[in-house]
């Protein structure tokens, strides 16, 4: 039984395959969001990837910012229930998920059976998301994938006291002008990050074990930072990007079975 | 930097100075004998009638003094991310609030470790709302999260221009009258009338002090670098009814007398524009605002802010000392009010500009700077200009944005002076 | 069209256009009052023969509110102050505003100086409650209420009058507290957004005529058979819960609202009117009596007890706090809120009301995770 998750967020576009709910048969990330043609692309490429067709997807669930504009899906699931089940899948030990997306921080607990039972989300603001790194990326001249690498050349992190975007921005300038090291500079935007997004897990309190989610998740300075912060280790799987992709399939196959299970009554 | 690597001798310390941190030393050191003796200690906001604890002889502390102090050497942010994280309080609560209930929570722990000026666990509450709504909430909060009472005295708000009416002022002596039976009940002490009319005196007498002292830098060039008003602000909030107090103030306006008499200046720059400040201080930015003032040669000689405790009222009346506590603080009176005040501080002293910290975290402030400033334009014809700030949460103020709004206020003054003398 | 579905019809039309009500009550030759949250005393107004309108603002962008409302400051007022500078509330004699937080404080000079063709009666509550001066100074306040509104309107506010109106009000009130029950037994009718369009116009309509409206409604309610909510039930806590398209959410999620401590709906009616020496004195009383708001201080808050208590009686599994954005009274009392909730083992939401901002993506996705939870 094939099922497809897609997760289309407000800045990447992430697909994943998964046969009878238990293993991955094909995947595509498109660094495009909603809004674009990048569910479409998405979609068509991890099909390719494993070699099918869309009639092969017995159900298609969709996730993300963008999941009620996309035709192709049966079905639609929060961002929220699709994380907690990909993480899951990915750590079975996570009680505590971090996912830190384009535009949006997520805590959540999760039950031993993935299941949410608890979350808080960052107020409107985009103070410690994606887009904040990519703003800061861009006054630096550097990628943000290669933040986190950067960062890990630091000797005296700075500190960014503005944790608005605009001003921060112009705090950066400053301190560029004034020679600071780029490794420091970058080192001190991740303890912005980590400090923004510690305060919404506080809320709901550390329980192990930790594992993060989303595009962030990749930068490890953010993560060594956040662990500081947070005073624990944090899990991340090569996959996290996927999480949401995963959980969308894995809930698909669910929804499936007790389908079939109805059906046999 | 320098080639020459003798030191600049260190600006002496005025004896007035060394006088207000003893002062300030001293109440903190009286609230942890206190309490190490099991005896209560309050907090305070800070214009509610201290002539009755003092009367009492309770010591007392001052949270927004405190966040004031610790916020300026960039100590208290551990505390407002305990309140925003932990303790769930939204980030859009005043960051004094924060930043105590925070510390108020953590003090209760074990493993707390002390940050200076550091204040005891209080077993009760002094609040008044004169200042503002938010100390309602803040306090509740307190005393909720701590199990301790509040004697609360309700200062209304003077949403018109007239003074306070007649039932107006009857109902907050009679929470002044009430507050003082339940102290007498709560602290098993009786109150003594006489010593309160010795306080009420006393207090006087250092309000006259203060307003004689800020009254001096009326004059051109100023003597004082405005900005020391927020410092000698302190006994007058701390410890309006002691006579440590009339020490000080009588010492600092013998220094500024002296200052006037040698023609010099704690303004170390050129006196080229004096403006007026309005809204609390950026405490964690205050050396950075100096800075920067200092060296477009911009002396901030008079600010609003000091004149929340002219808590003016004849000794023995105690309708007119309520009437006093209704009137006293920005926050209690219209903006027209207020306004017209700053508008005469203006021409007194002779200010060419206004600059107005648009605190994030005093909405009541900030609308006074929004409705006033087509009043102040009117009455004075001075340009203002505004930057973003906030009294102790260091993520809202922005150096360049400062800087800006600075310059263009100076480059304005410049021109209208050029405008005057041609 | 049924009978039923013309009234909830009536009531959508009322909650959605305020102006048009307002101006049907001017042309009817009423004077109307505006009433800014949360409490004002409109009997007041209603004794005077005039129609008192609650001013909760609206969905809209402010664009030249801004000049004299910080835009740190909470939406409801700087649309309030928006409508008022742009004329929307022309018609109105005179509007009354509480001074229950710092920005109203704040806003009676922002009003004062942007809309002067709709004079200000400002006047405040007394939050020490306990003080034996406490009453006597807040009758004494709504004299000089009483006395600008005289003045605005050249309208008379007798005492006889005034006991008359309080009735009407007491029992507008029980009927509200009635409705919420019955509304409760047929949610398949009473969705979220039909219960709120109830609520928002009562606002807005001279209070018999609402109640009549109500007693109409539940009439109805009672001919169709009980219905069996299947679906998810929540309790919404906080000043308003709008619009329309954040309620949908709900509806879209099969979640139904059984239950409210919001501002501008139950909060309203959930304290009579007590007996008392004088009209005005009863007026006065009821302000003590009030309790669990933000607004009203109270040494001890059993606020999260009785979102919980309500949540139990009701079924509902979770308790959501509508968050106005930058109401700090509000926000202080946050924590106690989803504490309680979570204690009682209750699912807690916490959701941003903005009347500034068209976009409610956060909301779906924190209302949808809920009903998608065990």
């Amino acid at each position: 039984m094939l099922t497809m998750g897609i997760d289309i967020g407000s800045t990447t576009c992430k697909c994943i395959i998964f046969k009878d709910g238990s293993e991955i048969v094909g995947r595509a990330i498109v660094p495009l969001g909603t809004g674009t043609s990048g569910p479409q692309q998405v979609f068509q490429t991890a099909l390719s990837s494993g070699g099918f067709v869309r009639e092969d997807m017995e159900r298609i669930l969709v996730t993300g910012y963008g999941r009620f504009s996309f035709d192709e899906a049966d079905t639609q699931k929060s961002e929220i229930t699709c994380h907690a089940q990909g993480i899951h899948y990915l750590f079975p030990s996570a009680r505590t998920v971090i996912d830190i997306g384009g535009q949006d921080i997520k805590v959540l607990h999760i039950s031993g059976r993935g299941m949410a039972d608890n979350f808080v989300m960052n107020d409107k603001c985009a103070a410690g998301t994606g887009r904040f790194l990519d703003v800061m990326a861009g006054v630096l001249n550097v990628r943000t994938e290669d933040l986190g690498s950067i960062s890990m050349e630091a000797e005296n992190e700075v500190r960014i006291s503005n944790t608005c975007t605009v001003f921060a921005e112009s705090e950066v300038i400053s301190k560029l002008s004034a020679n600071v090291r780029l490794a420091d500079l970058v080192a001190g935007i991740h303890t912005s990050v980590a400090t923004r997004v510690a305060s919404l897990v506080f809320r709901n309190g550390v329980v192990k074990d930790v594992a993060m989610s989303g595009g962030v998740a990749l930068n490890q300075g953010i993560v060594r930072a956040l662990s500081r912060e947070l005073k624990t280790d944090i899990l991340i799987h090569k996959d996290c990007q996927f999480a949401g992709a995963i959980g969308a399939a894995l809930i698909a196959n669910q929804e499936l079975l007790r389908q079939a299970r109805d059906n046999k009554k | 930097m320098a080639e020459n690597n003798v030191p600049a001798p260190k600006r002496e310390i005025p004896k007035s100075r060394v006088m207000v941190n003893q002062q300030t030393a001293q109440i903190y050191a009286n609230a942890w004998a206190a309490k190490e003796k099991g005896e209560p200690v309050g907090w305070s906001t800070a214009i509610f009638p201290q002539e009755i604890a003092e009367t009492f002889g309770l010591p007392v502390l001052y949270p927004e003094n405190n966040a004031a102090a610790i916020s300026a050497k960039h100590l208290g942010d551990p505390f407002i991310q305990h309140a925003e994280g932990e303790m769930r309080y939204p980030i859009n609560i005043c960051s004094y609030a924060r930043m105590n209930i925070g510390m108020a929570d953590k003090m209760s722990g074990e493993k707390y470790e002390r940050v200076e000026p550091a204040m005891p666990v209080p077993d009760f509450l002094l609040l008044a709302n004169n200042s503002c709504t938010q100390l309602m909430k803040w306090y509740e909060n307190l005393s909720r999260n701590l199990g301790i009472p509040i004697f609360f005295v309700d200062c209304l708000f003077n949403y018109y221009e007239e003074p306070p009416a007649p039932h107006k002022i009857k109902y907050v002596r009679s929470q002044i009258e009430n507050c003082i039976k339940d102290m007498e009940t709560f602290f098993g002490k009786k109150f003594d009338w006489d010593r309160f009319l010795e306080i009420q005196q006393r207090s006087q007498i250092n309000r006259k002090l203060f307003n004689e002292i800020v009254k001096l830098n009326s004059r051109t060039p100023a003597p004082m670098n405005g900005f020391d008003l927020f410092n000698y602000m302190s006994p007058l909030v701390l410890c309006r009814g002691q006579e440590s107090t009339t020490a000080i103030f009588e010492q600092l306006k013998l220094e500024v007398l002296e200052l006037i008499a040698t023609n010099t200046s704690t303004f170390t720059a050129k006196e080229q524009h004096r403006v007026h400040w309005e809204g609390i201080a950026c405490w964690p930015n205050l050396g950075y605002n100096l800075k920067m003032l200092k060296s477009y040669g911009v002396n901030a000689v008079m600010n609003g802010y000091v004149t929340a405790w002219d808590v003016a009222y004849e000794p023995g009346d105690l309708d007119g000392m309520a009437k006093a506590y209704q009137m006293s603080s920005t926050n209690s009176f219209s903006t027209p009010s207020i306004m017209a005040k700053r508008a005469k501080s203006i021409k007194d002293y002779s200010c060419d500009g206004m600059l107005c910290h648009v605190n994030r975290s005093c909405k009541m402030m900030t609308f006074h700077i929004f409705v006033g400033h087509e009043i102040i334009e009117e009455q004075t014809g001075v340009p203002c200009a505004n930057f973003d700030g906030d009294q102790s949460d260091t993520r809202v103020f922005s150096e360049a944005q400062f800087e800006t709004r600075l310059q263009a206020l100076v480059e304005i003054m410049q021109h209208n002076k050029e405008a005057q003398n041609d | 069209m049924t009978d039923l579905n013309q009234l909830l019809q009536e009531f959508s039309d009322v909650a959605a256009n305020p102006r048009i009500v307002l101006e049907r009550y001017i042309a009817q030759g009423k004077k109307v009052v505006g009433c800014f949250p949360i409490y004002t005393p409109e009997e007041l107004v209603h004794a005077g023969g005039m129609i008192p309108m609650g001013l909760w603002g609206g969905q809209i962008a402010p664009t030249v509110a801004g000049k004299y409302n910080p835009i740190f400051t909470c939406s409801i007022m700087r649309s309030c102050l928006e409508y008022g500078m742009t004329g929307k509330y022309k018609g109105l004699s005179c509007a009354m505003m509480p001074m229950l937080c710092d920005t109203f404080r704040g806003m009676s000079g922002g009003w004062r100086a942007g809309v002067k063709d709709v004079p200000l009666v400002a006047f405040i509550h007394p939050q020490n409650r306990t003080d034996s001066g406490a009453l006597e100074f807040l009758t004494e306040e709504y004299k000089a209420v009483r006395a600008l509104l005289e003045k605005y309107t050249n309208c008379t506010i007798t005492d006889a009058a005034l006991e008359k109106s309080i009735e009407i009000y007491n029992e507008h009130a029980a009927v509200m507290c009635e409705f919420v029950d019955v509304a409760n037994d047929h949610l398949d009718v009473i969705t979220p957004v039909v219960r709120h369009s109830v609520m928002k116009s009562a606002v807005f309509l001279e209070k018999s005529e609402h109640t009549e409206k109500v007693r109409s409604l539940m009439a109805e309610l009672n001919k169709l058979p009980i219905h069996e909510w299947k679906g998810k039930k929540v309790i919404l806590t906080g000043i308003t819960a709008e619009p329309d398209e954040f309620l949908e959410i709900f509806a879209e999620n099969r979640i139904a609202v059984v239950g409210d401590d919001l501002a501008q709906e139950s909060r309203q009616y959930r304290t009579p009117i007590p007996d008392g020496p004088s009209p005005l004195e009863r007026l006065a009383a009821q302000w003590f009596n009030r309790f669990c708001c933000s607004t009203v201080h109270e040494n001890e808050s059993n606020r999260g007890e009785l979102l919980v208590e309500m949540a139990e009686k009701q079924g509902a599994q979770g308790i959501a706090v509508c968050l106005m954005r930058f109401c700090d009274v509000e926000e202080y009392d946050y924590p106690i809120i989803s504490k309680a909730t979570e204690k009682a083992g209750l699912h807690s939401l916490c959701l941003e009301i903005d009347q500034n901002t068209q976009n409610n993506e956060q909301s779906r996705t924190k209302i949808q995770s809920f009903a998608e939870m065990d």
